[in-house]
Order: C-alpha cells, then sequence, then structure tokens
C-alpha cells in the first residue's frame, strides 16, 4: 500500500515548513529511518527519515517550497509502482497531523488481521487523547490489558511516575481565553498606578465579635471583612466619585450608583468579577449576603450575563491565603480596582491622652491601581486616607444594618 | 421506614395520591373488586369507593380511551393495562392520540395521566405476556418513560408520575412484584428524570432498569468478590426524562460503560444511551461500549429457554469480565 508522506507537526505551535532539500529522488529504493528529506521551520532545522521502506514515487512539493502542516509531500510506493489517490498518510509524532489536508483514507482491509492483532494494536479514546494533551510516545507506555492493550490506568500510572513528562499542556478554555485577552487589554490601555495605605481593622473586627454567632446562626455562612471593606469603599466613593467612572473617548464619565464588581476565584480554574447593583445604597448586611449570593452562584456556574455588565468599581480579595498586597489590574473599562490582602494582628502604637502605648490589633493593607489618565495620585491617596479612617473610625458595631 | 412488596408499594402510591388529591381516579380491568391480577391494587376499592376506583370491560382501548378523555377534562387518571404486551391493542390511542394532544392544542390542552402496566419477562408466560416494552414507549415523542426497580422507587415515582401533568407511562416489572423493599413513611415522592447511583466503581459503569437492576448489583458483587472487577451501578429509573448528567458523569469517571437491558438487542434502550455516551464523551472510552440484552428473538415459555434468553447474573459477570482488560 502506497504510504503519503505529510508536512509533520515539528512543534506545538508551528503551522507550516519549508523542504530545504530531498534527500531522495523519485524512483529511488528508501528504507524506513533513511532521512528523505530536511524542512526548515521559523523553530527547527530537522532531517525527516521516511517511515517505511519502499520507493519514492513521486514528490509533490520542489524545494524551497513552504506549505502548511499535514499537506501531502511525497508518495513512497512498497512496490515501486505509484497510488497516489489511495495513500494513507504517515505521521510523524504522537499528536496526528490535521488529517483534513491529507487525501481520504481508505477503510483498512477488513480480514487482513485477527481480532488479537487488532487489539493489540487499538488506542481507546481516551488514551489518545491523554497521549496527545500530555505529549506521550505510547510507544514508552507499557500496557497492562489483554494482550499488552495500553488502558486509560497505565496512562495515569505513567504520568503519576513523571517518566517522560517534560511538560503537559493545558488548553485554555473560553474563560481563560477571554481573561487573558482583558488582562493584555488593559494593562494596555490604562497606564497603572498603584497606591496602599495600612488599615487596622479593630472596629471591624469588634463588630464581627459581636454579631458573628447570631449572624452565623441566621444567615448560615460566616460575617466577613469584605462587605465592611465594601461598604466603606461606597462611603469613600460618595466623597471622591471619580473613582466610580469610565473613560469614553476623553470623558471621565463618572457614575452616581455604585455597582461593585467583586472578584471571585472559581477553584483556581478562572475568575469572573459580578456585580452588586446599587452597592452604595446597600447596608453591611445586605451587601454580606449580596457578596455572599454573587459568590455561591458563580461557582456553581449560575450566573447570567446581566450579573457580570455594568460594574462601576471593582474589589479583589486575595485576603483568605494571606497575602500581604496586590498590585490589581483594572477591570475595564472602569478606571480603579481595590485590592484586599489579608489582615493580621500587629503591635501598632495608639496615641492617647496620657501618651503614647502599644496595641495588639488586626491590620491589613488595601492596594488600589488607578488609571493615571483618569485621575492623578493626589486624588487616588485622598479617596484611600478617607476610606482607611471610615475603617478604623466607624462603629461598625452599631452599624451592620 | 416500613418493610413493603413492591406490589404493596403500587397500592400505597396509588392511595397517597387518591388521599391527597379527588381528582384522582384509577380504572382497569379486575384492578377494584379484584384487586388486580397481581394483587397490586388490593384495599383501594374499600378505600376509595367504586366512583373512583372501576372495573373496566376486557378492552384495553376503552380503558385508555376514558382515561385520556377523564384527563382532558379535569381528572387525573391511572389507567391500568395488565400486561404491557397488550400496548399495543390501544397504542394508536397511546402514540397518536395522548401523547400529541398538548402539543397540537398549543399547551391547551394537558393530559396528567399515568398508564401503570405490568412489564417484562422472568415468569414464563409466554411471548405474549412477558415482553419488555418500555423502549416502544421511549420511540414516541410526546411521552414520560419510567419504570422502576424496587418499592421506594415505585411510591415515589408513582406519586410523581400522578402529579406530573404530562402523560406518564408507568412499567412495573411482574417479576419485582413479591420483591420486599424499605419504604419511607408519610409522603414519598421522588423527581422524575432521575437516575440514581446504586454502587461506586473503578472499572465499569453499568446502567439498568426495573428487573436488571438487582442483577446487575448481584453480578457487581460477585465481579469484586470474585475478579476484582469494581463496578458503579446506576438505576437508570426514567427513560424520558433521561438523566444524562448523572449518567455521563459516571461513565467518564470509570471510563468503561454497559447496559443491561430486558429488551430485544434491536433498538433496545441502552443502544439509545450508547449513541448519547459515543456522542458526548468518546473521548473519554477506554473500551468499546458494551450492551448486555435479551436477544431479537421472541421470548419462550419454557423454563430453561426463558433463562438463557433474558440476561442473568451469570452472563452480566462474564461478558463483564470478557469487557474489562
Amino acid at each position: 500500500m502506497p504510504i503519503d508522506i505529510v508536512m509533520p507537526q515539528l512543534g506545538e505551535t508551528v503551522k507550516e515548513g519549508t523542504i530545504t532539500v530531498w534527500r531522495k529522488k523519485i524512483g529511488d529504493r528508501v528504507k524506513a529511518d533513511e532521512p528523505l528529506f530536511d524542512v526548515s521551520t521559523d523553530k527547527v532545522e530537522t532531517e525527516i527519515p521516511a517511515p517505511a521502506d519502499g520507493v519514492l514515487a513521486e514528490i509533490l512539493v520542489a524545494e524551497g517550497a513552504t506549505v502548511p502542516v499535514g499537506a501531502r509531500l511525497a508518495v513512497i510506493a512498497s512496490d515501486g509502482r505509484a497510488g497516489a489517490t489511495s495513500a494513507t498518510p504517515a505521521t510523524f509524532s504522537p499528536v496526528s497531523a490535521p488529517t483534513a489536508a491529507a487525501p481520504a483514507i481508505p477503510m483498512p482491509p477488513r480480514a487482513a488481521s485477527g481480532p488479537r492483532d487488532r487489539r493489540r494494536r487499538s488506542i481507546s479514546p481516551v488514551v489518545r487523547r491523554l497521549a496527545a494533551t500530555h505529549g506521550l510516545d505510547l510507544a514508552a507506555i507499557a500496557g497492562t490489558g489483554r494482550d499488552g492493550r495500553i488502558k486509560r490506568d497505565d496512562v495515569r500510572a505513567h504520568l503519576a511516575r513523571g517518566a517522560a513528562l517534560e511538560c503537559s499542556v493545558i488548553p485554555f478554555n473560553r474563560l481563560r481565553r477571554l481573561t487573558a485577552q482583558h488582562m493584555v487589554r488593559s494593562k494596555a490601555t490604562s497606564p497603572h498606578v498603584l497606591q496602599a495605605v495600612e488599615a487596622e481593622f479593630h472596629r471591624v473586627d469588634a463588630a464581627r465579635r459581636a454579631h458573628q454567632a447570631a449572624w452565623q446562626a441566621r444567615e448560615g455562612f460566616e460575617l466577613t471583612f469584605l462587605p465592611f471593606i465594601a461598604k466603606a469603599v461606597c462611603t469613600a466613593i460618595a466623597a471622591f466619585p471619580r473613582v466610580n467612572a469610565v473613560i469614553e473617548g476623553e470623558n471621565l464619565v463618572v457614575f452616581g450608583r455604585i455597582h461593585l464588581a467583586i472578584a471571585v476565584d472559581l477553584g483556581h480554574e478562572g475568575l469572573v468579577a459580578p456585580v452588586i447593583r446599587d452597592a452604595g445604597s446597600r447596608s453591611v448586611a445586605a451587601l454580606a449576603r449580596a457578596i455572599r449570593d454573587v459568590a455561591v452562584r458563580a461557582r456553581a456556574s449560575r450566573l447570567g450575563p446581566d450579573d457580570l455588565a455594568g460594574g462601576t468599581y471593582t474589589i479583589s480579595n486575595s485576603g483568605v491565603f494571606g497575602t500581604m498586597i496586590t498590585a490589581p489590574i483594572i477591570n475595564q473599562p472602569q478606571v480603579a480596582i481595590l485590592s484586599t490582602d489579608g489582615i493580621c494582628k500587629r503591635p501598632v502604637v495608639v496615641e492617647g491622652p496620657e501618651g503614647d502605648s502599644i496595641a495588639i490589633r488586626p491590620v491589613g493593607v488595601l492596594a488600589q491601581c488607578f488609571d493615571h489618565r483618569a485621575i492623578d495620585g493626589a486624588y487616588s491617596a485622598a479617596f484611600l486616607r478617607t476610606l482607611k479612617d471610615r475603617i478604623e473610625t466607624t462603629d461598625w458595631t452599631a452599624s451592620i444594618d | 421506614m416500613a418493610e413493603l412488596t413492591y406490589r404493596e408499594a403500587v397500592a400505597a402510591g396509588i392511595a397517597q395520591e387518591m388521599a391527597r388529591d379527588p381528582n384522582v381516579v384509577f380504572l382497569g380491568e379486575d384492578v377494584a373488586a379484584a384487586g388486580g391480577v397481581f394483587k397490586a391494587t388490593v384495599g383501594l376499592l374499600e378505600q376509595f369507593g367504586p366512583r373512583r376506583v372501576r372495573d373496566t370491560p376486557i378492552s384495553e382501548q376503552a380503558i385508555l380511551g376514558a382515561a385520556m378523555g377523564a384527563a382532558m377534562t379535569g381528572l387525573r387518571p391511572i389507567a391500568e393495562i395488565m400486561f404491557s404486551d397488550f400496548l399495543a391493542v390501544c397504542w394508536d390511542i397511546v402514540a397518536n392520540e395522548i401523547a400529541k394532544t398538548r402539543y397540537m392544542t398549543a399547551g391547551q390542552v394537558t393530559l396528567p395521566l399515568v398508564i401503570r402496566t405490568a412489564n417484562g419477562g422472568g415468569s414464563r408466560f409466554g411471548a405474549q405476556h412477558s415482553q419488555s416494552v418500555e423502549n416502544w414507549a421511549m420511540a414516541v415523542p410526546g411521552l414520560k418513560v419510567v419504570a422502576p426497580s424496587n418499592p421506594a422507587d415505585v411510591k415515589g415515582l408513582l406519586a410523581a408520575a400522578i402529579r406530573d401533568d404530562d402523560p406518564v407511562v408507568f412499567f412495573e416489572h411482574k417479576s419485582l412484584y413479591a420483591v420486599k423493599g424499605e419504604v419511607p413513611d408519610g409522603e414519598h415522592i421522588e423527581r422524575l428524570g432521575t437516575a440514581k447511583v446504586l454502587r461506586d466503581g473503578r472499572d465499569v459503569t453499568v446502567l439498568a432498569l426495573a428487573a436488571m437492576v438487582p442483577k446487575a448489583l448481584a453480578a457487581a458483587e460477585r465481579l469484586a468478590a470474585e475478579h476484582r472487577i469494581e463496578a458503579t451501578v446506576i438505576d437508570v429509573r426514567s427513560l424520558v426524562p433521561l438523566d444524562t448528567e448523572t449518567i455521563l458523569r459516571e461513565v467518564v469517571k470509570t471510563g468503561r460503560v454497559a447496559t443491561v437491558e430486558e429488551n430485544p438487542r434491536l433498538c433496545g434502550w441502552g443502544a439509545e444511551i450508547a449513541s448519547i455516551v459515543a456522542e458526548e464523551c468518546f473521548w473519554d472510552l477506554d473500551a468499546p461500549i458494551v450492551r448486555i440484552t435479551t436477544p431479537h428473538v421472541p421470548l419462550p415459555s419454557a423454563d430453561n429457554l426463558e433463562d438463557a434468553t433474558v440476561p442473568t447474573v451469570e452472563r452480566i459477570v462474564a461478558t463483564l469480565r470478557q469487557a474489562i482488560d
């Protein structure tokens, strides 16, 4: 049976290759693994061996020509005769070249091999997929199934041992792609400036301790620091509304209402920022419930398009992991984003009428990145000072509802 | 929890719904005074009286025609077809009338009725009284199709079928009527269209229905004890709607799937599931899909021959052993 020689896939991202030299002429006898031609791509220059014994019957692509991966280059005939229309494509890598570019593949002759032979050669769909995903050479994996068949568990065991595995390829899903595009666009669009303040959370902490037991019993989830910070952000925005805005052309569109986007991590499998409408009119308790609601729905993939649209300011919370400071990327087309990081107890100097003393207080960093096209450092700093002031001086215990 | 037989669970399910909703009525051949030929409806006449529990002439067309009319005019009838084989006698009313009315009236007329019927082989009743025909009903758009494997599901799914606004064909399995099982006390209702994972294994996912469920479970225990093969066993419970979410999730976990069907092989329900699995999770399969079915023959009446046709525990064990390599 004649064999089609196709342009091999020489690397994950390579789409085409150039034939630099044919090592054989039409009519030459070739042996398997003998150099057949050389290919150059934008990544490598390499020699390609013949996949089987035979006679080089046809050369379809001349030296110097560049063709896409999978394109037919030549035909090797087993008996010296060309059979250009019914060749079996030969590939050179465990990741098959796209067959779209190859000619129609004939059905294998049914009687040619017994069931035992078929079984030995058969690779199940899941094994094929795992091999392609992880870039594995199946010849290197010992099969434990009947007649040496490679089973899914054999591939998993092979992967677990880490043998031959230098990297794994995780294809971007839709969310990953969108996030990647958004992040690049945001950094390219907005000149980011990072500013941070350190805030003392003793009054928030007192409110949490005062309300936690009743809250847990009534609401069924924990009252965290985040709704207090969200409330303080809303009151600070009331004083400095230009952080609650978008840029349109050469205008800064400043919003009267605050639609607060809250970044939610989907179990390390992606990031979304659902929006809490009119957050400025909500109490701490109402914000706590709204944040909980969008987070739960985000993780259950039950957010609608409306939940993700129309945010005017974003809070990103890495605090649960105990980070110290995060420089977040602005959620376009907004102009500012706040990161809340880990809050931990520290000795702080307290100034009182009887002089200075040292107290133990929960302290955390609030870091805002703003778009320097929209506002300047002094404005952002004044906003942050107000935010810090609201967190430290509000009597939160008396004002969660 | 009370221990009921499968047949007692039928009566308990009907009684629960008749007590709850005065619009629920029940009719069929010998279902009232005699309590049903399989004694699955004993006591309903005494409890609910002859206006709501009626014996009918021996005419399947009359039974379903009456049920359809009653449903169109506001009742929630339960109609019994004694043997599911006899559905062929009144199939025009099922397939062309009952299944189509809601669509053809643009939703103006709903048919909240249940067709209960005794289905399946294993009782030496011969070719005309032993068929498993749940796949007939599955092939008609507009019908819901349920086939429970145990007393608790009989009561809970029957209650759900009666409360559903669409026609439901409810296949009870003749060879299971004497089987006992725990049934929750008080009102018990299940959700239509949900499969149940009965056993968790890592090697193969076995899908079974009705009388094949206990056989699949027994086979799974033997495979574990004798061959160290651990099978997940799923009771499909409802063919329409089909719980593809549970089925595909469990198939992907093991990478192998086998169906155990009492239908004759061609167009048995497992063929539809095999097709869905091949389309939806081909790249997660580690072996060809396996169907264990009754061969495509009329069922014999002789003991030894019937046992050679309907899938047995031994056949399930042997086939799965062969398939898992």
